[in-house]
């Protein structure tokens, strides 16, 4: 196992992102774990450290940076804009490599100029391994939420579909097997005779009458979880969607604009070409991400080998617009140097009274160590 | 050299566990007081019988502290991490069959696969400000098959060390994963398996050590009990 060492350039990087008009924060080793299974799921059990405190409350070592950054600003109830700096350890089990290592990272929170923050957050990304590995050779790999989003709109598909493909995104073999199951039938199952005369009527209010009763026969509280609403609601839905079929022509315009790969220069005129060849409106999206594209420009990293890929993303559900990760193209099976991205719902659902809109960056210092070895 | 073989410590398992070894011709002397967790074998002092409870031979099997073991593939499954690295499933014993299944309330009659709960799990959080909570003693399983197979992040594990079943109409959690034989607790209980609901089909199995210290002398073992399984 390798020890938890500072990497050399450690004092230097700290030095570098905390100029870039951030504020340095401790951040405490031991956590409370719920937080962090509550954002990214009860995957992230197996490969987090776990601990109870004598009361059973579960703590654990520290993950991550980015949730607990965003709750200590929410907790301090400081002003936005606010930008973070962060370097420290951070505790996971990894099947490969140590179980400790570093990370660095920028949170940017508040800033409502969201096109200049996103190439502000690249940015200062690549300048933080342009440091340590100045030659290197780099690629960074974007990706865009909104605009799968407004691509699932402008197909005219029922929302129920729009959002579960919306949640498939950047995993393309579940957004495949999902296209398969919207191509054929779905039915309610044997839905007792009953209901099945309400849901044909589209009787919303009889039919939750109905669960409603059939809760209290069971036990089970109808205010506790789902509602019988929620649930007569949602059979109709079901029902109504049960005859849609997605049309062949829209599930190749979708393939058409996953297959989208090009330099990010360029993007902004390809899903323009693209959007009209197909008819769509991808409104504010699209203006936004034209908008971002300037704004990398005017970052000064418009030389940088920066790539737009359409299917990109990450499956969480705080994600909302920009994604993206940079790797090293001589040592690829390392994975991202760097992973950032805008997380515009993550501090609602931390418990934040006001919207606030955030964009951050975490580089992963073991690695990035690795290339700069390999550069020089 | 001896080999250890592990047995479940009590109940219907260990008297069937040991009607196996007996077709195989080894009968296993039962210590005088019931208290002691050591046994031997009539006429074979190379194999040594520990009776150890279900879920603690998953994980000395694990550790490699016994070399073969008869416990259920659920506890092997749930137990162990990369199980299929570290043991063997040397026979399927045909006894102590549960199916480890997704149940949830049957009310919920717009749920009916796990393309469903994907839905509202993805929406509860927005709907009820917390997240889709599972009840079970599961949590690797659960995990696997929610995560890795279908795709479901969002939710949160409620660990349940017994009477799982009642935690929907107690309000500590909404749906179950849990083992089930004949469904007649899930039904009065009023709930449901989803379509797609079932993880894993187990049952009682001959599962050896990979770390095991005497290969050629466990495989033979493991062979001779195969035999008597395959005559019956």
């Amino acid at each position: 196992m390798t020890g938890s060492r500072a990497p050399v350039f450690a004092s230097d990087l700290a030095a570098l992102i905390s100029a870039r008009d951030a504020e340095l924060v401790d951040i405490p080793v031991i956590q409370p774990a719920d937080q962090f299974l509550d954002m990214a799921g009860e995957d992230l059990r197996r490969r987090i450290f776990l601990t109870e405190n004598e009361n059973g409350q579960s703590l654990c070592l520290r993950p991550e940076f980015t949730i607990p950054v965003c709750r200590n600003h929410i907790e301090l109830n400081a002003a936005t804009p606010k930008r973070y700096a962060y370097l420290g350890e951070v505790f996971r089990q990894r099947r490969e490599g140590g179980n400790e290592f570093f990370q660095a990272g920028i949170e940017d929170l508040g800033d409502a100029n969201r096109a200049r923050a996103d190439a502000r957050s690249v940015a200062d990304a690549i300048a933080s391994i342009r440091l340590v590995a100045p030659n290197a050779e780099l690629e960074t790999l974007l990706g865009d939420q909104a605009i799968f989003e407004a691509v699932l709109a402008a197909l005219g598909l029922p929302r129920g579909w729009q959002k579960k493909l919306a949640r498939a995104f950047g995993n393309p073999g579940q957004l495949k097997s999902l296209l398969a199951d919207l191509s054929s039938n779905q039915n309610n199952g044997s839905l007792p005779e009953r209901l099945a005369v309400l849901v044909a009527k589209g009787d919303e209010a009889g039919l939750a009458a109905e669960l409603e009763q059939d809760m209290q026969a069971a036990g089970i509280s109808p205010g506790a979880g789902r509602s019988p609403h929620e649930i007569a609601r949602r059979l109709i839905e079901k029902a109504n969607l049960a005859s849609v079929k997605l049309p062949a022509q829209a599930f190749a315009a979708l393939e058409t604009f996953l297959a989208i790969r090009v330099p990010v220069q360029t993007a902004a005129t390809h899903l323009r070409t693209f959007a009209r060849a197909n008819e769509f409106d991808l409104g504010p999206a699209l203006d936004q991400f034209e908008a971002r594209v300037v704004a990398i420009r005017e970052a000064g990293i418009g030389q940088e080998n920066i790539v737009y890929d359409a299917a990109f993303g990450r499956p969480l559900d705080y994600y909302t617009g920009l994604v993206y990760e940079t790797r090293a193209l001589n040592n690829l099976d390392l994975g991202a140097i760097v992973g950032g991205g805008r997380y515009d719902r993550l501090l609602t659902m931390l418990g934040a009274v006001d919207s606030i809109p955030g964009v951050g960056f975490s580089i992963w210092l073991d690695r990035l160590e690795k290339i700069a070895g390999g550069a020089q | 050299m001896t080999i250890t073989l592990a047995l479940p410590s009590k109940g219907r398992l260990k008297e069937q566990a040991l009607e196996v070894l007996q077709k195989a011709g080894l009968t296993v002397i039962l210590p005088k007081d019931q208290r002691n967790y050591r046994a031997q074998v009539d006429g074979d002092s190379k194999i040594d019988i520990l009776f150890l409870s279900a879920s603690e031979i998953a994980r000395e099997l694990g550790y490699g502290s016994v070399d073969l073991g008869v416990t259920g593939e659920d506890l092997i499954r749930e137990t162990l991490s990369a199980a299929d690295e570290r043991v063997q499933i040397e026979a399927r014993l045909g006894f102590g069959h549960a199916d480890v299944v997704v149940a949830v309330p049957e009310v919920w009659h717009d749920v009916s696969t796990m393309a469903d709960l994907d839905d509202v799990a993805a929406e509860f959080r927005q709907r009820h400000g917390r997240r889709l909570r599972i009840a079970t003693k599961y949590w690797r399983l659960t995990q696997q098959f929610f995560s890795t197979m279908h795709g479901i992040q969002v939710y949160r594990i409620v660990e349940s060390l017994g009477a799982t079943e009642g935690a929907p109409a107690s309000g500590s959690a909404d749906i179950i994963v849990d083992i089930t034989s004949t469904g007649s607790t899930l039904q009065a209980n009023h709930l449901k398996v989803l379509e797609d609901g079932v993880i894993l089909k187990s049952e009682a199995c001959l599962i050896s050590s990979r770390k095991n210290a005497d290969p050629a002398a466990v495989a033979a073992l493991a062979q001779r009990i195969k035999d008597a399984l395959g005559s019956r």
